[in-house]
């Protein structure tokens, strides 16, 4: 198991121009290790759909990476997503999977305990994914194989998904209230992107 | 009116500038569907379920594109949180083209097929979504108000297609 939080230091240390989208407990320790104006907060924009929204942005913006910093029960949520990623499969999208087994951000319920979302991802056409076929899927147990394997996700196409296992002995911080809206002006103004819409085509 | 015109509609999404098309098939909208994916200037992406739809479309237009969501009634009633997280409340102008499924048989005074169409204007009402409605080729200006409306207010904005499309 690796301590979330170790995780994620050692992620946000290697990060340059990544898109960072977190949702649920990722939201609360995320925070403690970036500020870097390409993270987003998900957290009650939609439940299950933080890797759907990654997925758009990464088909919008394939110059940069996007990386997803999501759960096990949130994918219980919307499992038809990884059949949509394996579909469309972007070379710039990472989703980092934090296997906890359980609902921690609403009490710590535990998940199905036979689910093997490895091979969830590879039945639903992840792994060979895109057009070149460089989707990959694939387990990480240690955090020294998570940072030796920083590099090749950041780096190389994918898209990819990788499950990791965690858990967090971590005092969590309380649950940031922001605006809505404010989160994606932000975040459209630190991709450059227009206020409005793309100038229409004619009429 | 009996249906817009799958070409009309199409060559009127491309004048708006669409860059994609997300649409899980149905039978109403299965002409459209089938032009999107044939024409070349537009990237039809086709999800699971609607949910997934909504935050991939919030996603892309977040990213500097512009999608348009096509829906059945069904899918919205599916798709309400990801429609309240993605598009209500953070006010991204989600543009939505819903197929009011009952809506034909409604008008003639038959017994609708099932509750959804009863719900439809009342639950996209309630969100404060405001609709327009395309029932042929003759109101397929109200793309372009539906359009507009969603970006001036940014926020979504649907237009209710009240019958199935013809070649």
């Amino acid at each position: 198991m690796i301590e979330r939080i170790d995780l994620l230091r050692a992620l946000a240390d290697r990060r340059s121009d990544e898109i960072v989208v977190m949702t649920m407990t990722t939201t609360l320790q995320w925070p403690l290790v970036s500020t870097h104006p390409l993270d987003f907060d998900f957290l009650a924009f939609g439940m299950g759909h933080a890797s759907d929204f990654g997925l758009g942005l990464a088909l919008a913006r394939p110059e940069r990476k996007t990386i997803v910093l999501k759960g096990d029960g949130g994918l219980l949520m919307s499992l038809g997503s990884l059949v949509t990623m394996g579909r469309y499969a972007p070379p710039n999208l990472v989703v980092l999977l934090m296997e906890n087994r359980s609902y921690e951000m609403v009490g710590g319920q535990p998940l199905p305990p036979s689910v093997d979302f490895v091979q969830l991802a590879k039945a639903a056409g992840v792994e060979g994914g895109g057009s070149e076929g460089t989707g990959t899927v694939e387990r990480i147990d240690t955090l020294d194989d998570f940072r030796a394997a920083i590099p090749r996700l950041l780096h190389e196409p994918g898209p990819h998904f990788v499950v990791l296992p965690v858990e967090n002995h971590e005092p969590l911080p309380p649950v940031a209230h922001s605006d809505h809206a404010e989160r994606v002006t932000n975040l459209r103004r630190a991709l450059g992107a227009a206020h409005g819409d793309p100038e229409r085509k004619g009429g | 009116m009996s249906g817009a015109s799958a070409s009309a509609t199409l060559a009127a999404l491309k004048r708006l500038g669409f860059t994609h098309v997300l649409s899980i098939p149905d039978s109403e909208s299965r002409l459209l569907h089938a032009a999107v994916d044939a024409d070349p200037e537009l990237s039809l992406i086709v999800p699971c379920r609607e949910g997934e739809s909504v935050a991939i479309a919030a996603g892309l237009w977040v990213g500097g594109a512009k999608p348009l969501l096509l829906i059945q009634n069904t899918g919205v009633m599916e798709a309400g949180d990801a429609l309240r997280g993605c598009g209500v409340g953070p006010r991204i102008p989600l543009r939505m083209m819903v197929g009011w499924r009952g809506y034909p048989g409604a008008a003639a005074g038959r017994l609708p097929i099932d509750s959804a169409y009863v719900y439809t204007e009342p639950i996209l009402s309630a969100w404060g979504i405001p609709t327009f409605r395309l029932t042929g080729d003759d109101d397929l200006t109200v793309l372009g108000e539906m359009d507009e409306t969603a970006a001036r207010t940014s926020s979504p904005a649907a237009v209710l297609v009240t019958h199935g499309y013809r070649p």
